[in-house]
């Protein structure tokens, strides 16, 4: 894949029907091997999440941008808000448990921690925060099938 | 997300369409539960076969059906994992908390077996 492509939507869940089908296509173009694939589709859907969530605090007047880049054999994907962002060095820090059930909330970060190869925060002054994923691409083998 | 119930022997079967993501999805399946619950439902399967992607939004929604259903001497489990749900319930552990099985017979018959 070269140079980028640029999605930006409105910060309502609905859209992230249209990040699912983008991501695939990104991905199905990359012949990303199956597990790697899922796992990318994933982070994107859980970074998209949570700027509609907790970054724009799902007001629909706000955007979610959303690039994905790719060099050599690395995936870069970013996704900015216009939220306040948080403290993300705490919340890393402090991570809770994910199988403690009485907690609803608080998985995605730890999500794509775990899947992805590299996870930053940046609080952009003036714009809002930028995560940004990577994760280095193996090739889809031969009878390597996406069963979802 | 559309979301139909139906029961076998005693095991209400929840049938999930689509995206389960949180906003609107949370306080329908919320009801859904509730509703059961008021209905003296203690077993309950979520058929995930047709649900095309989970976040952890909607991860937190399904945790909370489970406690729910444990804290009124029930129980949830779930059918027809896809990959990606999954790899979502592996990498959080959650495999460890929910039971899953392909095969909707078995995910039935399970509760026979405590």
């Amino acid at each position: 894949m070269a140079g980028t492509i640029v999605l930006e939507f409105p910060s309502e869940y609905k859209f992230l029907n249209i990040v699912d089908l983008v991501t695939n296509e990104v991905i199905e173009n990359l012949c990303v091997e199956h597990q790697a694939a899922n796992e990318i589709a994933i982070s994107v859907i859980e970074a998209c999440t949570n700027a509609i969530e907790h970054g724009n605090r799902e007001c629909c007047d706000e955007n979610v941008r959303l690039v994905f880049s790719c060099k050599d054999d690395r995936i870069c994907i970013e996704v900015e808000d216009c939220g306040k962002g948080f403290d993300y060095e705490c919340f890393l820090k402090n991570m809770p448990d994910p199988t403690d059930i009485e907690h609803l909330r608080g998985r995605g970060i730890f999500i794509m921690k775990n899947m992805m190869d590299s996870l930053e925060f940046e609080m952009q002054p003036n714009k809002g925060m930028k995560v940004r994923l990577e994760k280095t691409l193996k090739p889809k083998e031969s009878g390597d099938v996406q069963k979802d | 997300m559309r979301l139909e119930s139906r029961e076998i022997d005693g095991v209400v079967i929840l049938d999930l369409q689509g995206k389960l993501m949180g906003g609107p999805d949370a306080e329908a399946f919320k009801n859904a539960i509730h509703k059961l619950l008021e209905k003296g439902a203690k077993r309950i399967v979520v058929n995930l076969h047709n649900v095309d992607w989970i976040n952890s939004t909607g991860m937190g929604i399904l945790i909370s059906g489970y406690t729910t259903m444990r804290r009124s001497g029930g129980d949830l489990r779930l059918l027809h994992v896809s990959d990606k749900i999954q790899s979502i319930l592996y990498v959080t552990k959650l495999n460890l908390i929910f039971k899953c099985y392909s095969d909707e017979d078995e995910a039935v018959a399970s509760f026979e077996n405590g």
